[in-house]
């Protein structure tokens, strides 16, 4: 195919001003809590994603050749004092466990513990986003393993995000440091509500605190279980600053994360057994609202 | 100009596999060893070199597929990028006479000059979005070491690929077609 050189001028702007007319379609369009993925999109991301694991695979393996037998001289003597502390955790194990069996009769006699019905998927992260200005992780589970859109994704020290984009081998996960991921919040210890937003790539924001909470530095913030995505009870951080005016009506707390994410290798992403039937009770719930503020 | 398609996708195939691996050496390799608050975008790169050195009335076509293979490793999408690609491939369009390659600090200088038009396109939508001024403010501490270091590595990928779409080093694409 060739076109001459006006017809060519033409063509450039036409083309110009279509695709940035779809761009732009495209802009207003974009959904910040999940991104359905095309057929194309999936095919391409799932014949990346590996290629993203096997890289991160090679750089873990070679570190882990370099500080186990390279860069370990005095193997001997922490093999000694790992024992020590091993024998110490194992005592240590024991009493947890003996706890935990406490904390299980305990709580059906509160009939507090009713078990959330959530599958634990355990997923490996891979890569990162490609543009800094998004906290995005990608790890190695998708659809087939039993993934869905929005699902929590957590570590044992406490909230990592949820599940922006899923394809069928991988998933990539909005994490609380991105400001597009807000999660509503309180406080442990004074039952005060807010939202968690993003901020940098070391801590959080929680907004919309009331300017008389006492709330104090150190303070646990939980999620509230509110807005349908995070379960109630998930740790997010811990108050690491508080800024109080004396005007206004709220006051601006700034979070530590208690996930290191810089060194987030593995997550456990829940899996909620009841999302459709959970989806179409907020739907008809929102809906009526919808018909009433008509 | 370059008016012919045939001309085109050859060159283009070879410039998505470079892309491709050279996110996956941002998002997999770099994060890898630490460097994880900074992602170097290599997608600008690529596109400010289509803006400067080639001239076929397909190029906003050629920016949107490489917006959207750079999709696949972002969840930025392929529109932000695109919109910026095409609005500084129109002011290089009118600033063409006066941009020439013709050594290291010049391209370095105007690589890092549309960096910041870039810089601006984007902010700009995303504040439309977002409504928020103090994520462009972050956005923008990030940007000052990510575009130097791309900068600095435009003489050396202009370089790889001028051979790739057989572009002369100091003039402009499609001048001899």
């Amino acid at each position: 195919m060739r076109i001459g050189e006006g017809e060519g001028q033409k063509t450039k702007i036409i083309l110009n001003v279509l695709v940035c007319a779809v761009a732009l379609y495209g802009i207003s369009t974009r959904d910040f809590t999940q991104h359905k993925t095309s057929a194309f999109e999936n095919v391409m991301i799932d014949f990346f994603a590996p290629i993203q694991k096997s890289v991160t695979f090679v750089q873990t393996s070679f570190n882990s050749v370099f500080e186990n037998y390279i860069a370990n001289v005095n193997a001997s003597k922490e093999n000694e004092k790992l024992n020590m502390k091993l024998s110490e955790m194992n005592s240590r194990l024991f009493s947890y466990k003996e706890m935990e069996l406490e904390n299980v009769r305990l709580k059906k006699l509160l009939d507090f513990g009713i078990e959330l019905p959530y599958k634990k998927i355990l997923a490996q992260v891979v890569a990162r986003d490609a543009s800094s200005d998004f906290r995005v992780l990608r790890i190695n589970k998708g659809l087939i393993d039993g993934l869905k859109l929005q699902s929590t994704v957590v570590t044992g020290e406490g909230l990592v995000g949820f599940v922006y984009r899923l394809t069928d081998h991988f998933a990539d996960v909005l994490t609380i440091l991105d400001p597009n991921n807000r999660v509503d919040s309180l406080v442990k210890r004074v039952r005060a509500h807010g939202i968690v937003e993003g901020d940098s790539d070391r801590q959080c924001l929680m907004k919309y605190v009331k300017r008389t909470e006492p709330i104090i530095l150190n303070d646990e913030i939980l999620t509230s279980g509110l807005g349908n995505l995070y379960p109630k009870g998930i740790l997010i951080g811990k108050v690491s600053r508080i800024e109080r005016e004396s005007y206004g009506m709220t006051q601006d707390v700034t979070i530590s994360p208690s996930v290191n994410f810089g060194k987030l290798e593995e997550v456990i992403v829940l899996v909620s057994d009841s999302d459709e039937k959970k989806d179409l009770e907020w739907n008809a719930l929102d809906s009526n609202s919808e018909e009433k503020d008509k | 100009m370059k008016t012919q398609i045939k001309d085109i996708i050859v060159p283009l195939i070879i410039t998505l596999l470079i892309l491709i691996v050279l996110e996956i050496i941002s998002t997999a390799l770099l994060p890898a060893f630490g460097v994880q608050k900074y992602i170097i975008p290599f997608n600008i790169l690529i596109v400010l070199y289509l803006g400067f050195k080639l001239e076929t009335p397909y190029l906003s076509v050629i920016i949107l597929i490489v917006q959207y293979f750079h999709s696949f490793f972002s969840i930025e999408g392929w529109e932000l990028g695109t919109i910026a690609g095409v609005f500084i491939c129109i002011v290089i369009s009118y600033l063409r006479d006066v941009l020439h390659f013709s050594s290291a600090i010049i391209t370095i200088t105007v690589t890092q000059i549309f960096q910041l038009v870039w810089f601006f396109t984007v902010s700009f939508l995303f504040y439309l979005k977002t409504n928020s001024f103090s994520l462009i403010v972050e956005k923008m501490w990030r940007f000052i070491p990510e575009s130097i270091v791309i900068s600095l590595l435009a003489p050396f990928f202009f370089a790889i690929l001028d051979r790739i779409w057989s572009s002369g080093g100091e003039g402009m694409l499609g001048d001899d077609a």
